[in-house]
């Protein structure tokens, strides 16, 4: 086995791994102001992926349906904080965990019964077709994936440095209570992050959907990969995750093609059991996260 | 002009206020003093709307501001530094004066310009926030997050300000400090409502004291009258 097919299977995966590194994102962009994380995220990524691609179906153009798809998932996240997350918080109770599952659930069902249950083809005007970059070959469908997550990754954290919404972003993650004095609404604040969130979520979607095709199921996976890579990043680091994300993208490929493919998911759960009982803050995190 | 007229507030089941009531006139300074658990920063927080109050009025300039959110109250003109100084510790000393202001600069572009003048004032009180100004908060001194509480308070341009006890925790030098600037901002015409444990040095810059013991205004009155009181002297100047 030459060893330039074997770095040819670890970026192919990396570059699928900036998918779970988006979706961990997420994550952490409600767990910043609110300590509190969608745990329906995995439907959000397939409800929007479906809705993106019904306006697809109905011959609305990619570059149209790629930003209605983004404002579909903001809507979706705000309806989760306000229905699963919002009473919990002001109970200071943690009921927010069985809610979000809850919604998860309520969205997986109603996708099934709009969409069926069948995975479905999800079209891009991206090629496919292997092109040679620096040495190895990649189709420009990954090539998409990779810019759009690392492009929206760093407009958001560059927002969030670099404006005095970002700041007051942080200032509610630090003491929510000064945020508040400061005339920063905490409420506003949690409720952006969410819509963040479910936007991030609706990009996740439609970034993997023309390579892993679109169905109920394709939550599931994706989003016990993306927890794990949060859990093992820790929950405040964007760059922690990218890191993560792409290094457990190119180990699973590695484990399919040596041990065999029923082991694709086994790195992933290796991962987040040695992190959780290593390191439970993340290996670049500092919040310690709690473990329910 | 402040005005508590009543209120009843407390955290879950458990009231501390037990209706309080107590007014700051525009351009004076009130101390609020007593005991440890006398509900003195409860009131500060009750005010201020990070709590809310159960029962009763507080009027901001006569408008009633009871019960909304801490950031609304924030935006009508009153600023509260709280107790423990709550500094973001992973922003800058500037980020955390800018987000004092935040209620009326621009989101996005251009509020380090809108600001300027500003910064400017709260770097002339505290000259040591502007060597330290690229510094994250969280690695200043006690004194100095100190100044940063007032600074940050400052920079929303309040028209009432609350001070939960500035000098908690700090060397006695740095309490002159603090108090001298407190002095400054009186000399300059703000209006602030003095949480202190040190009872004896809020009396000397305030215009007019209460003192609370549970959950009530007990005695109230100028300095100078509080200093004739009995009862007073034994328990809490000493």
């Amino acid at each position: 086995m030459p060893a330039s097919i074997v770095a040819q299977m670890a970026i192919s995966g990396a570059l699928m791994g900036l998918v779970y590194a988006l979706i961990a994102y997420g994550f952490q962009l409600t767990y910043a102001t609110s300590k509190s994380i969608n745990f329906g995220q995995g439907e959000l990524v397939m409800v929007s992926a479906f809705f993106s691609l019904t306006l697809l179906d109905l011959g609305l153009s990619y570059w149209l349906v790629l930003p209605a798809g983004l404002l579909f998932g903001a809507a979706l996240g705000l309806v989760v904080e306000r229905a699963g997350v919002r009473l919990a918080l002001e109970q200071k109770s943690e009921g927010w965990i069985l809610l979000t599952i809850i919604l998860g659930l309520f969205f997986f069902s109603a996708a099934e019964n709009i969409w069926g249950r069948d995975d479905r083809p999800f079209p891009t005007p991206i090629p496919s077709d292997s092109i040679h970059v620096l040495g190895v070959d990649v189709t420009p469908l990954e090539l998409s994936v990779a810019v759009g997550v690392l492009a929206v990754m760093g407009l958001i954290e560059l927002l969030k440095r670099r404006t005095l919404l970002g700041k007051a972003f942080e200032a509610v993650s630090v003491d929510r209570d000064a945020g508040e004095l400061m005339g920063i609404s905490a409420k506003r604040t949690v409720m952006l992050s969410y819509a963040l969130s479910g936007a991030v979520a609706a990009l996740a979607g439609i970034l993997v959907s023309p390579i892993t095709t679109v169905g109920p199921t394709m939550a599931s996976a994706l989003v016990l990969k993306a927890f794990s890579v949060a859990v093992v990043a820790g929950l405040d680091s964007g760059f922690g995750v990218v890191l993560v994300g792409m290094f457990l993208g190119a180990l699973e490929t590695l484990a399919s093609f040596y041990v065999g493919s029923g082991w694709r998911e086994a790195p992933g759960l290796v991962l987040l059991i040695l992190a959780l009982a290593v390191r439970p803050t993340g290996v670049f995190g500092k919040a310690a996260i709690r473990k329910v | 002009m402040l005005l508590v007229e009543d209120v009843y507030a407390g955290y879950g089941l458990s009231e501390v206020l037990l209706g309080t009531s107590l007014a700051v006139k525009p351009g004076t300074v009130v101390a609020l003093i007593g005991a440890n658990g006398a509900g003195k920063t409860t009131t500060m927080r009750a005010i201020s709307g990070l709590i809310r109050p159960a029962r009763g009025r507080v009027l901001l300039d006569g408008e009633p501001v009871g019960g909304l959110p801490a950031s609304r109250i924030a935006r009508l003109g009153l600023a509260h530094a709280p107790e423990g100084r709550k500094v973001f510790g992973t922003l800058c000393v500037e980020d955390n004066l800018l987000l004092g202001a935040y209620g009326r600069l621009p989101r996005f572009f251009g509020f380090r310009g809108r600001a300027a003048a500003d910064l400017e004032r709260v770097y002339g009180l505290f000259p040591r926030l502007r060597e330290r100004r690229r510094q994250l908060a969280g690695t200043l001194s006690g004194g100095e997050q100190q100044m940063l509480a007032i600074g940050r308070a400052l920079m929303a341009r309040p028209k009432v300000m609350l001070l939960d006890e500035p000098s908690m925790g700090l060397a006695p030098v740095i309490v002159q400090e603090v108090f001298r600037t407190i002095r400054q901002l009186k000399a300059e015409g703000m209006t602030m409502l003095l949480v202190e444990q040190f009872a004896k040095t809020a009396l000397e810059v305030a215009d007019y004291a209460y003192v609370m013991e549970r959950g009530r205004i007990a005695i109230e009155g100028t300095p100078a009258e509080l200093r004739r009181d009995e009862r007073l002297l034994a328990a809490y100047l000493g």
